[in-house]
C-alpha cells in the first residue's frame, strides 16, 4: 500500500531538504586551496586581513548559495516545463529562453557596453532581458490561435526560436574578435563564482515568486498530465494554468541563467532522477526537485573546483558528462 | 643585389639582357610589391622596416600606423576574405599559423604565403628578421629589432635591484565583475614583458598563456599589484567603478595598497616593434620611482 | 434534469452546432448519436461547459453553466474522455484521487475520506486489485473502467444527493469487442447503485441501444430525432441519419435492440 501524500511529502522533503542542506553546509569547506576554518570564523582579526575568511565568505560560499539557487530552479522549471508540455524529455531551454539569454549575453560581450544598473553589471540584464525577449516571442506565436496554448504550437515555437537565435548567436560569434569569442564560449558553459552577493539577492525575489506560483500549480500539473481535455473537465482553469507554469518556469530559468549562464542537463536528470524516487504527483515532485537540484549542482561546482587545482572546470562540463550518460540509460531504459 | 661587370671581351648583347632580366626577376621576388597582412602586428613590423609602402590591404583589426586607415581591408583570423585577397594580386600574403584552409587555397592560387607564429618576445625578433629578408628590407629589420633591444635593455637597467612585486597581469575581466578574470600565466610574451618590467608573474607557475582566476585563487595568492591591460579608453566615471569592483576581495595586497592600474595603451597588447614602449608602460606602473 | 437550449457553436468560422436542444431528465442515460462530424463530441463540450455556446443555454438543474464556477460544476459533473494517455507514471490510485481535487482547497490534500471515496469507485468498476499498479501499465477496457472510476469519484457527493453528471465521450471506441461489453454492463450497474445522469456520445449504434433509454440523433449538427431509444432507433432514421439501409429489432439474447446494417442508400445522382 503506498503511503499517503501528506506523509510521502514529509518524508521527501525532509530527506532532500537534509541533502541540501548538508551540501550547502559542507561545500564551502572545499575548495583548491587549503584554509583554517577557525581563522576564517575569528572574529577578532579585522576582516580585510583575513585572508581564510575571504576566501570562505566572499570566494566560497557566495558561489555555494549560487549553486543551490541555479540548481533548486533550473530543476523545478524542468518539471514545470515537463508538466506543461506533457513531455518528459523537455528542458529548462526547450522553449527558448537560454537561446534569448544567450543572445543578450553574446551582444554586450561583443558590444563592449559596460552599463551597470542597480549594481548589477551589464552581462545578467543583457541575458535577462534576452530571456524575457525569447520568452514574449514564444508566447506571442503560440497564442495566435484561439487565444488559447496549445502545447504543440508551445514546442514548435519554442524550437523554431531557438534555432532562429541559435543562428543569431552564431552570426555575432562570427564576427566578433577572438577575445570576445572566447568569453562567449566561456559564458556558455556557465559559471557560478559571483565572488559577491549582489547577484544573490538580485535573484531571490524573483526566485521567491517563481516558487511561489509553483506551489500553486503542482496540483493543476498532474491535471494537465491527463491530457488538456481531461484536465478541463477537473475544474481547473487550463489556460489560467498553462500560461502560470510557462511563465513562472521562464523566469525561474532566465534568472538562473542570468546568474551563471546556461548550465545543462540539471533541468532533465533531476526531474528524472527524483519521479524515480518519489512518483509522479507533482505535488510530492517540485519540492523535492528543487532541493535535490540545488545539493546535485552544489556538488558539481566542488568538483568543478577541485578536480584539477588550480585550473576550475566549468561546472556545464561537470553536469553534462555526468548528464549525458545518465541521460542515454534513461532512453535505453524507456525503449 | 648588384651587377658583375661584364667580362673582358665581346659577349652576344641578347645574353646580357637575358641576365639582366633574370636577376631582375629574382630581384623581383626578393621584394614582393604587393603585400598582405591579416596579422596587425605584423602590419606594425612591416611598416618599421620600411615596407610599408608595399602593403596594399591589411586585417578588419589593423590600426598602426595611421596610414593604415586608408588600406583595404580583407579580414582577419576567422573570417579572411579569399576573393578580395586575391582580387588585389598579391605577392606576399602573411597568414596565421592555423589558418589552414586560407594557406591551402592560396597555394593553389599560387600566391605565397609567411606563416606567422604567435609566440613570445623572441619571437618578435625572429619574425622581424624574417620580414627582413622576405620583404628585402634586411636594414630596416635589423634596426627595428635594435630599437626594441635598446629599448628593452632601458627598462632592464632601470628595474634592476628593485624588489618584484607580484603581478596579476590581467587582459580580460567581465566589465564591473570579477568573473571571467583572464591573467597572463606563465608562457607567451605578456609574461615575458612582465618579467621585464620588474614584476614577478602572480601565475609563472602555470605552463600556459592564459588562465581563468576564480576569485578564490585570486583571494589565495594574493597579489602585490593588479594591472589590468584594456582596449579602448575607460571614462573616468567608469575607471573608479572598475576599480571599485576590485575591492570585493578586500584582502589583497593589491586593493590595500591601492596599486591596481589600468593601462589601455595598444602598445602592451601588440607583439610587434612596440613592445619594447609597452613593457615601459608596464614598468612605469609597478616601478613609478624608476622612471623620475 | 441536464438541458441544453437552442445552443450553437462554431469553430472559427465553420458552424458545428447549428441550434441544438435536448433535455436529459435526472437519473437518464441519454446517448448522442450521429455520423463522424455531426458535432457529438462538441455538443458533450458544450454540455460539460469546456466550450461556450454562441447562442444558446445549457443548465444543470436549472442553472446557466456559463454562470457556474469551474470547481462547482466539477464536483457534480465529470466527463471520461475517449482516451487517456497520461504524461508521467501515476498509480491508479493516484489517477482516481485526482477526481477529489474539484473538492480540494487550494493547498488542501486529499484525506482519509477521499482515499475511502477513491476506492469506493474503484469496487464499483470492478478495478481495485489495480490500485498501487502505474496505470500506464493497464490495458485498454481497464485504463477505461479506472478513468470512469475516477470520475465516480469526482462526482461521489453530488450523486449521494441525485444530482451527479457523468459524461462519456465514445466511450467504447478505443476498445476491443470483450471491453465494449464489460464497460456497457458496468454503466447499466452504476445507475442501479447511485442515482446519477448519463450522457454518452457514440456512434456504435449496438452499444447505444444496449445502454441508453433515450437518444438525440445529431446530424450536421441539428438534431434530427429524439425521445426513447425505441422511437428513435427505426430504420428511417437510420437512413436518414447515415445513408444506410438496416434492420432493427429485438435481440433476445442481447434484450435490448439491435442494429444490422444491409446496405448503402445510394445518395441522389449516384448509379
Amino acid at each position: 500500500m503506498i503511503r499517503p501524500i501528506r506523509r510521502r511529502l514529509l518524508l521527501a522533503v525532509a530527506g532532500f531538504g537534509t541533502l541540501a542542506a548538508a551540501s550547502i553546509l559542507l561545500a564551502p569547506l572545499a575548495g583548491s586551496t587549503s584554509i583554517d576554518l577557525r581563522r576564517a570564523f575569528d572574529t577578532s582579526l579585522p576582516f580585510v586581513e583575513n585572508v581564510d575568511a575571504q576566501i570562505f565568505f566572499v570566494a566560497r560560499l557566495p558561489r555555494t548559495l549560487a549553486g543551490a539557487l541555479v540548481g533548486a530552479a533550473l530543476a523545478a522549471a524542468g518539471v514545470v516545463f515537463q508538466g506543461l508540455l506533457r513531455n518528459p524529455l523537455a528542458t529548462p531551454f526547450t522553449l527558448g529562453v537560454s537561446a534569448g539569454a544567450a543572445l543578450g549575453a553574446m551582444l554586450v560581450i561583443t558590444s563592449g557596453w559596460t552599463f551597470g544598473w542597480a549594481g548589477l553589471p551589464a552581462i545578467p540584464i543583457a541575458s535577462f532581458a534576452g530571456s524575457v525577449g525569447a520568452v514574449t516571442i514564444v508566447y506571442a506565436l503560440a497564442r495566435a490561435r484561439h487565444g488559447g496554448l496549445s502545447t504543440n504550437v508551445l514546442l514548435l515555437a519554442g524550437v523554431t526560436l531557438n534555432a532562429f537565435f541559435s543562428a543569431l548567436i552564431l552570426f555575432v560569434q562570427f564576427f566578433a574578435d577572438y577575445a570576445d569569442l572566447y568569453r562567449m564560449l566561456r559564458w556558455l558553459v556557465g559559471d557560478l563564482d559571483v565572488a559577491s552577493y549582489q547577484p544573490i539577492l538580485t535573484a531571490v525575489p524573483l526566485l521567491a515568486v517563481a516558487f511561489g506560483v509553483f506551489a500553486w500549480l503542482a496540483r493543476p500539473l498532474n491535471l494537465l498530465s491527463l491530457g488538456v481535455d481531461g484536465a478541463e473537465t477537473h475544474g481547473i482553469d487550463v489556460r489560467r494554468a498553462q500560461r502560470a507554469a510557462f511563465f513562472s518556469a521562464s523566469l525561474a530559468t532566465g534568472a538562473a541563467v542570468s546568474i551563471a549562464g546556461p548550465i545543462g542537463f540539471v533541468g532533465i536528470i533531476i526531474p528524472h532522477l527524483v519521479r524515480l524516487i518519489v512518483g509522479a504527483d507533482h505535488r510530492v515532485v517540485l519540492p523535492s526537485a528543487a532541493l535535490f537540484g540545488a545539493a546535485f549542482l552544489v556538488g558539481c561546482d566542488v568538483l568543478a573546483r577541485t578536480l584539477m587545482p588550480p585550473v576550475e572546470v566549468p561546472v556545464g562540463v561537470i553536469t553534462a558528462i555526468l548528464g549525458g550518460p545518465f541521460f542515454l540509460w534513461l532512453l535505453v531504459r524507456r525503449a | 643585389m648588384s651587377r658583375r661587370p661584364p667580362a673582358a671581351g665581346r659577349r652576344p648583347l641578347g645574353a646580357v639582357v637575358a641576365c639582366a632580366i633574370a636577376i631582375g626577376v629574382i630581384a623581383a621576388q626578393d621584394r614582393p610589391a604587393r603585400i598582405i597582412s591579416l596579422i596587425p602586428a605584423v602590419t606594425e613590423m612591416l611598416f618599421a622596416i620600411g615596407a610599408g609602402e608595399r602593403v596594399v590591404a591589411v586585417s578588419s583589426f589593423d590600426d598602426y600606423p595611421p596610414q593604415v586607415r586608408q588600406l583595404e581591408r580583407v579580414g582577419a583570423l576567422l573570417d579572411p576574405d579569399l576573393e578580395r585577397i586575391l582580387a588585389l594580386k598579391p605577392d606576399l600574403v602573411v597568414v596565421y599559423a592555423s589558418q589552414s584552409d586560407l594557406q591551402r587555397q592560396l597555394g593553389r592560387a599560387g600566391v605565397p604565403t609567411y606563416i606567422y607564429k604567435h609566440a613570445g618576445l623572441a619571437g618578435v625578433v625572429t619574425t622581424l628578421r624574417d620580414l627582413g629578408a622576405r620583404t628585402g628590407h634586411q636594414e630596416g629589420a635589423a634596426r627595428a629589432i635594435q630599437e626594441i633591444e635598446r629599448g628593452m635593455e632601458d627598462v632592464r637597467r632601470r628595474v634592476a635591484g628593485r624588489p618584484k612585486p607580484r603581478t596579476m597581469l590581467v587582459f580580460g575581466r567581465e566589465a564591473l565583475a570579477i568573473r571571467g578574470v583572464y591573467a597572463s600565466g606563465g608562457v607567451g610574451f605578456l609574461h615575458e614583458m612582465l618579467v621585464a618590467a620588474g614584476g614577478e608573474n602572480l601565475f609563472a607557475d602555470v605552463p600556459r598563456e592564459a588562465i581563468q582566476a576564480t576569485s578564490e585563487l585570486i583571494l589565495a595568492r594574493a597579489p602585490d599589484v593588479i594591472l589590468e591591460l584594456r582596449a579602448g579608453e575607460i571614462p573616468q566615471s567608469q575607471l573608479q567603478d572598475e576599480i571599485d569592483t576590485w575591492r570585493r576581495l578586500a584582502s589583497l595586497p593589491a586593493v590595500r595598497s591601492n596599486r591596481i592600474y589600468f593601462i589601455t595603451d595598444p602598445r602592451t597588447v601588440v607583439p610587434g616593434p612596440r613592445v619594447a614602449q609597452g613593457t615601459e608602460l608596464i614598468a612605469r606602473a609597478l616601478h613609478p620611482e624608476a622612471f623620475r | 434534469m441536464l438541458r441544453a437550449a437552442d445552443v450553437e457553436f462554431a469553430y472559427g468560422q465553420t458552424a458545428v452546432l447549428r441550434g441544438v436542444s435536448l433535455a436529459v431528465p435526472t437519473g437518464g442515460f441519454a446517448g448522442i448519436l450521429g455520423p463522424n462530424g455531426s458535432g457529438k463530441t462538441t455538443m458533450l463540450k458544450v454540455l460539460s461547459g469546456t466550450l461556450k455556446p454562441s447562442k444558446g443555454v445549457v443548465s444543470v438543474d436549472g442553472v446557466d453553466v456559463s454562470r457556474t464556477a469551474r470547481h462547482t460544476l466539477a464536483r457534480r459533473m465529470a466527463v471520461v474522455p475517449q482516451e487517456t494517455h497520461l504524461a508521467f507514471d501515476y498509480t491508479v490510485l493516484e489517477v482516481v484521487l485526482m477526481g477529489r481535487y474539484p473538492h480540494l482547497g487550494t493547498f488542501e490534500v486529499e484525506g482519509p475520506a477521499d482515499i475511502a471515496i477513491a476506492r469506493d469507485a474503484l469496487a464499483a468498476t470492478g478495478t481495485s486489485r489495480f490500485e498501487d499498479r502505474l496505470f500506464a501499465t493497464l490495458s485498454g477496457g481497464e485504463k477505461q473502467r479506472v478513468i470512469i472510476a475516477a470520475a465516480l469519484a469526482q462526482v461521489a457527493g453530488a450523486a449521494a444527493g441525485g444530482g451527479a453528471y457523468l459524461l462519456l465521450d465514445e466511450p467504447t471506441a478505443a476498445l476491443d469487442l470483450a471491453y465494449q461489453l464489460e464497460v456497457s454492463a458496468l454503466l447499466r450497474t452504476l445507475q442501479q447503485r447511485r442515482p446519477i445522469t448519463i450522457v454518452v456520445s457514440t456512434h456504435d449504434l449496438n452499444f447505444a441501444a444496449g445502454v441508453c433509454r433515450s437518444l438525440v440523433l445529431l446530424s450536421e449538427g441539428r438534431v434530427l430525432a429524439a425521445g426513447d431509444t425505441g422511437d428513435v432507433l427505426t430504420p428511417a432514421n437510420i437512413r436518414a441519419l447515415y445513408g444506410v439501409e438496416a434492420d432493427v429489432r429485438t435481440h433476445d439474447g442481447a434484450g435490448h435492440l439491435v442494429v444490422v446494417p444491409i446496405a448503402r442508400v445510394p445518395a441522389a445522382g449516384e448509379g
